[in-house]
């Protein structure tokens, strides 16, 4: 579905690259996530995906098209986008935030309307509650419904998120995670998401990629990457939750499980 | 009511809707040329940088003195224009007032606008890049939307400083709110000055209500507050920019039909158009003022036939207008200074009124006795220790370089005045000697002696009734005009002058105008 080939970034002409010499597949319809710190390259290489950013080097093909052959704005309207700051419009209200990519692609208001109400539902919303609030008044949670909900609008088979839950309270994450999971596999989505969590890139991903330094450093099923680490970085990474798991388990047993 | 507040009132719709009318059209102006400058430069720092300098220079420039550079700079244009196309315009009164207020109005409409525009938060404007929308799209649906409330703060500013220097287009010919405070300067009317001030506050304060309200709607995303603020708005502006024609079509007059009577910046001007203004229309002919005029823009709009009657002097035209140096008896002044109006600038000299009015250098009677002075030269041994007060413009004059060279000159100190204040410094103590005018009443009353100029360094200063090259073939206007040519003695216009001018019993000129007419009329006693 998108491929990488040999694709490098340099925002200082070469001095030193943000992403150096990636290749990258992701398949259609599954969940890839790029995990790594800050620093890794992660969200450049997602932000090239869409054309946010230009890579210096390499081609990026997606769903068959190379990107650069084709109308950056036309592109990005079909790929949805979960940002990091969940970047809701704050003079526009829930529903004309959700309808901006439909009505950018000239949908008829009356269609729109009917997208908004049915989109509000999916991501657990009351239309007749939130359709007209304008952002200030919701809660973290809501807004970054609101925000998936917005990224699924003009029906996209990719979406790429750049940490969508990273600033969410631990149990809103985790509603919202296995809430987008559903959604991903019901609508036969496509997704990319980044994000610096090792326990949210194990739970959620299809496949993990590995990032440090601008390189990959592994790609591979989670079970994979705890069982048989191919890189010393990747090893150090997986033993964090493997340990906090080992003393949950130990945690748990001590108290009695509820089974 | 009070007769003098009463007058003002009358004249309140006139100049009110002028002043609106200007300020309107200045305001559109600035947004339609500064908004789009604003979205141009916001995201090119060199532009950017560049063009705020530029409109933060003009901006020093004291407002008074860029309303007037524009007359110069549009007569240059016009002539340009007319031997380009063959059609030249106006650059009297409405269109240089547009411009230097335009200019004006654009500092603060722009920076509010970049500053509004650059502070939109980069994770939206990125947020609608990543979503898909076009730059123009950006720019139309998130950066503007979100720089409003700040733009629309740039307005209000902007709002009140142009409704405040709109009064300053005055001397360059154009009617405002300004009347009332230049020509209430000038006659001493103390009433007039503080109702143009006044009304002006008081135009500035509503205007900045209802944009106040607009930029609450805006930051406050209020679409009801929004819509009615702008609905006030739409009326008042819609109203200022109809007003002046409604109000003409109401009265019944046609502005292009009418005969234009200029006058310059003090009493004595004043007083004379409103006689001329009385005399024609008792002859039928419409007839209106433009009052307060700069001294040099009077006689370029008359040759233009932007204005068609009005007032000069001789020795003014004679030393200022044809640069000619020293002097000369008072027919010969008079010839050659009507033949070289009438060549160079079409201009017809209809004839004498039959008054100077002279520049002459006064003092104190009482220094003058002590010091034994009576004429310039007199003056000459005594002038290192002595001040001198004189107008504006007097110490830029070449009288006053022949008067120094003739007289070899020298004063302590030179200190200048509006006219207004001079004649009361002189009588205070606050500087010896001035340039008084010859016919103003307050020589008077204030018993200042005029001193002799043995040397003949100042021309003679005849009042010249002139037309304009249009106004010179109309009939009606010349026999209507004819009669009152060598009909004024220098007492007579003295006294007129003094009715205004004086403290106690104040007239204002239009009743000056009055009495001069019926002393006019009346046989010189024996």
């Amino acid at each position: 579905m998108i491929a990488l080939a040999s694709v490098s970034k340099s925002f200082d002409d070469g001095l030193s690259h943000s992403v150096l010499d990636l290749d990258l597949g992701v398949r259609a319809g599954e969940f890839l996530v790029i995990l790594g710190e800050s620093g890794s390259g992660k969200t450049t290489t997602l932000k090239m995906m869409n054309g946010l950013i230009t890579p210096s080097s390499g081609s990026i093909v997606v769903d068959g098209r190379d990107i650069a052959s084709v109308d950056q704005v036309m592109l990005r309207r079909q790929i949805g986008y979960v940002f990091q700051g969940i970047g809701l419009f704050p003079h526009l209200t829930v529903a004309e935030n959700i309808a901006m990519v439909p009505s950018l692609l000239g949908w008829p208001r009356a269609d729109r309307a009917d997208r908004v109400d049915e989109l509000l539902a999916l991501v657990q919303l009351d239309p007749a509650t939130y359709r007209s609030r304008p952002p200030a008044e919701l809660s973290g949670g809501q807004r970054q419904r609101v925000g998936i909900a917005r990224a699924l609008a003009g029906r996209p088979k990719i979406v790429l998120m750049d940490e969508p839950f990273g600033a969410l309270d631990p149990i809103t994450r985790d509603h919202l995670q296995l809430e987008y999971l559903k959604i991903h596999r019901d609508l036969g989505l496509t997704t990319v998401m980044v994000t610096h969590d090792i326990t949210e890139s194990l739970l959620l991903a299809d496949r993990i990629a590995v990032m440090c330094s601008g390189t990959l450093r592994q790609l591979g099923e989670p079970a994979d990457l705890i069982a048989e680490p191919s890189d010393p970085y990747v090893a150090q990474l997986m033993e964090t939750p493997r340990r906090q798991a080992d003393r949950l388990g130990h945690l748990i047993g001590q108290t009695g499980s509820p089974s | 009511m009070n007769q003098n507040l009463a007058r003002q009132l009358e004249i309140l719709p006139l100049n009110l809707s002028h002043h609106l009318k200007i300020t309107v059209i200045a305001l559109a102006i600035g947004v339609l040329v500064g908004l789009p400058l604003s979205i141009l430069i916001a995201r090119r720092p060199r532009l950017r940088y560049a063009v705020l300098t530029v409109i933060g220079v003009i901006q020093t420039v004291p407002s008074l003195a860029l309303l007037a550079l524009m007359v110069p700079l549009l007569a240059m244009l016009s002539d340009l224009a007319e031997r380009t196309v063959g059609t030249g315009f106006s650059f009297f009164g409405f269109y240089p007032t547009i411009l230097a207020l335009s200019l004006y109005s654009l500092l603060p409409i722009v920076r509010n606008a970049v500053t509004g525009i650059l502070g939109v938060d980069p994770t939206l404007t990125e947020a609608a890049k990543g979503i898909g929308m076009t730059p123009r799209q950006t720019l139309l649906r998130v950066e503007l939307p979100l720089a409003a409330p700040v733009i629309v703060a740039g307005l209000r500013t902007a709002t009140v400083w142009v409704v405040g220097t709109a009064t300053l287009a005055t001397p360059i010919g154009q009617r405002s709110l300004g009347n009332y405070i230049f020509s209430g300067l000038q006659t001493r009317n103390r009433v007039a000055v503080l109702f143009g001030c006044v009304a002006a506050a008081v135009l500035a304060v509503i205007l900045d209500v209802l944009i106040g309200a607009l930029q609450k709607a805006t930051a406050e995303r209020r679409r009801a507050l929004a819509v009615a603020s702008m609905l006030a708005l739409a009326l008042v502006f819609g109203g200022g920019l109809v007003a002046p024609t409604l109000l003409a079509h109401w009265r019944g007059v046609n502005r292009s039909d009418q005969v234009g009577i200029g006058a310059k910046t003090f009493t004595e001007q004043y007083i004379l158009a409103s006689l001329f203004e009385q005399v024609l229309l008792d002859a039928g002919i419409p007839a209106r003022r433009n009052e307060s005029l700069g001294s040099s823009v009077g006689l370029d709009a008359l040759a233009r036939s932007e204005i068609d009657v009005f007032v000069d002097y001789s020795g003014t035209i004679w030393a200022n207008a044809m640069n000619r140096s020293g002097s000369a008896d008072r027919e010969t002044v008079l010839d050659e200074v009507s033949t070289w109006l009438s060549t160079e600038l079409g201009i017809r000299t209809l004839g004498r009124l039959g008054f100077e009015n002279a520049y002459a250098m006064a003092m104190r009677r009482d220094q003058a006795e002590a010091l034994g002075i009576t004429t310039i030269a007199d003056l000459a041994r005594h002038a290192p220790s002595l001040k001198i007060g004189g107008d504006y413009e007097f110490f830029e004059r070449p009288e006053w370089f022949a008067i120094q060279e003739r007289y070899r000159l020298d004063f302590g100190r030179e200190v200048t005045y509006d006219s207004t204040f001079m004649y009361e410094a002189a009588y205070r103590g606050e500087v010896d000697v001035i340039s008084a005018f010859t016919t103003d009443g307050r020589i008077d009353t204030y018993d200042l002696v005029l001193l002799d100029d043995p040397l003949g360094a100042i021309p003679p200063y005849d009042a010249l009734l002139l037309l304009s090259p249009e106004a010179a073939e109309r009939d009606d206007i010349v026999t209507a005009l004819t009669p009152l040519i060598e009909s004024i003695d220098d007492q007579r216009m003295r006294f007129a002058n003094s009715l205004v001018d004086r403290d106690e019993d104040k007239k204002p000129p239009y009743a000056a105008a009055s009495d001069l007419r019926a002393a006019i009329a009346r046989p010189t006693p024996p």
